[in-house]
């Protein structure tokens, strides 16, 4: 009885955790570039359940019942990479990209990768992410913009007035669900080594929106709170029998 | 482990922003008609905290400096730049305030001012007894008395390494900050500042259909956020009240 209460209560605190998942994600539904995070649940260590009968006279003659789950072992996390929506903005260094590629960017922690395409011009005209972060070309090397119109094509070359001045160089990523790891303002730092990308295209002038699909948030909600309230019923449950238990078989 | 009342927070958090996105929005819904005026935008960015989640944050409030359509006009000192520079105007406490609205006039004293009173700065001066005004693509003013043209200077445009950081001051005046680097200050028609237009007005560059539609999802957004606020809420009332009696 009391390994159900505890199955149940661990049920509570994952939901606990999917909610909090879940209020990130819909806190970014606005977010360019971001990339939603999925949440699995992982079961708990089985226990064996024997019926432990009265006349038994040594443990080796217990029956033998089957295993039993003890409930939810926390909840796992990943991130769905899956492409959102582009969106056109119109805006000169608005980039959106079509295809796995990510930009780098030059942070002080070392190059971060990122799908959030808002970029603005810092004071020595270097292109820089909109957390100031400057954003590199194929060689590694931030880009710097001269005055001018910037058109960018879709291979990431840019022209300045119609002069080249660079080339974005975008990443790309074997496995990029275990490859890359999710840090603070919509960037990733990489567990193993990217390549170039070869099958991404830019698109200026346009952003991509986050991988959300609000009506999928709109279920998920509802299934969080119908399992929490289920589990919470199930611990005043098995409190209410444990109680009367107590209460019933001590009394002589 | 994830405590629910840290989940209130995150929605906080969340339907603080777009509230602040919506005011964002509405003023440029509201500017839908000034001359000269640049839409902005509020950035958002995911927020973590040493791998906890913690929603959104405001990030930065960049100014967006698309070209704005232009409007015929039939006043001589109605003017619009077409490319990246500023007309310089002489704010009332001294300092240099920037603008693209082209709606000058001619003040008592033959001082071009700027709609909201500040003189514009340029190296000029147009004499008592003239009959009419004219601006010319390379900022150029002349003036005519008689049956002869004169110059009388010419209007310079300045631009700024990051336009998008200048300071808003209202009334369609912006001032040099931290973030927009120091002016550079040329004649029209050199170093990328851009041509004069006379006789016509840049429009505002704020676009309806992406503002209300992003008005919209924004709606959406919010309600979204509301509920989730509600039901971590419920959750937390359950948990407070799980034990009968």
């Amino acid at each position: 009885m009391i390994k159900g209460l505890y199955a149940a209560a661990s049920s509570m605190l994952a939901n606990a955790s999917r909610q909090k998942i879940l209020a990130h994600n819909v806190s970014n539904l606005d977010t360019p570039g971001f990339k939603q995070i999925v949440t699995s649940m992982g079961d708990f260590v089985k226990t064996s359940v024997v019926f432990p009968g009265t006349r038994q006279p040594t443990p080796s003659m217990m029956a033998y019942v089957g295993e039993l789950g003890l409930g939810v072992d926390g909840i796992i996390e990943t991130t769905d990479f899956g492409a959102g929506i582009v969106r056109t903005t119109e805006n000169e260094l608005d980039l959106a990209i079509e295809g796995p590629g990510f930009f780098a960017l030059q942070t002080p922690q070392g190059i971060r990768y990122t799908r959030d395409g808002r970029f603005i011009k810092d004071l020595a005209g270097n292109m820089v992410s909109v957390d100031g972060f400057r954003l590199l070309d194929l060689n590694g090397k931030p880009i710097k913009l001269p005055e001018g119109r910037v058109v960018i094509s879709s291979n990431g070359e840019i022209s300045v007035n119609n002069a080249v001045v660079g080339r974005i160089g975008l990443s790309e990523f074997k496995n990029v669900e275990t490859d890359l790891a999710r840090e603070s303002g919509n960037i990733f730092s990489a567990v193993n080594a990217p390549v170039a990308s070869k099958s991404s295209i830019i698109q200026q002038g346009a952003l991509e929106m986050p991988n959300i699909d609000p009506a999928q948030i709109a279920t998920s909600m509802s299934i969080i709170a119908r399992t929490y309230e289920a589990a919470q019923k199930m611990v005043q449950n098995q409190d209410e029998l444990l109680g009367k238990t107590i209460n019933t078989l001590g009394r002589i | 482990m994830a405590s629910l009342f840290h989940v209130l927070n995150i929605s906080k958090q969340d339907l603080m922003s777009r509230l602040i996105d919506m005011s964002s929005v509405s003023n440029n819904l509201a500017n839908i008609n000034t001359i000269g005026f640049k839409a902005s935008r509020t950035n958002f960015q995911e927020f973590l905290e040493h791998y906890e989640k913690h929603g959104v944050k405001v990030g930065t409030t960049q100014v967006l400096m698309g070209q704005g359509m232009f409007k015929e006009s039939d006043k001589p000192l109605d003017i619009a730049i077409d490319g990246a520079g500023f007309f310089a105007v002489r704010l009332p406490d001294g300092r240099t305030g920037y603008t693209r609205d082209g709606q000058f006039s001619l003040d008592a004293q033959r001082n071009i001012v700027h709609a909201n009173g500040s003189r514009l700065i340029w190296s000029g001066q147009i004499p008592e007894n003239f009959e009419e005004v004219r601006v010319e693509n390379n900022g150029t003013i002349s003036y005519r008395v008689g049956d002869v043209w004169s110059t009388a200077g010419v209007i310079p445009l300045t631009r700024f390494p990051n336009p998008g950081g200048l300071n808003h001051l209202g009334n369609n005046i912006w001032v040099e900050s931290p973030a927009s680097g120091a002016a550079q200050t040329g004649n029209p028609q050199t170093n990328n500042l851009g041509i004069i237009r006379p006789r016509v007005l840049e429009m505002s560059n704020v676009n309806a259909g992406d503002e209300l539609t992003h008005l919209m999802t924004l709606q959406r957004i919010f309600t979204l956020s509301l509920r989730s606020f509600q039901q971590t809420d419920q959750m937390i009332s359950q948990s407070i009240n799980m034990r009968k009696g």
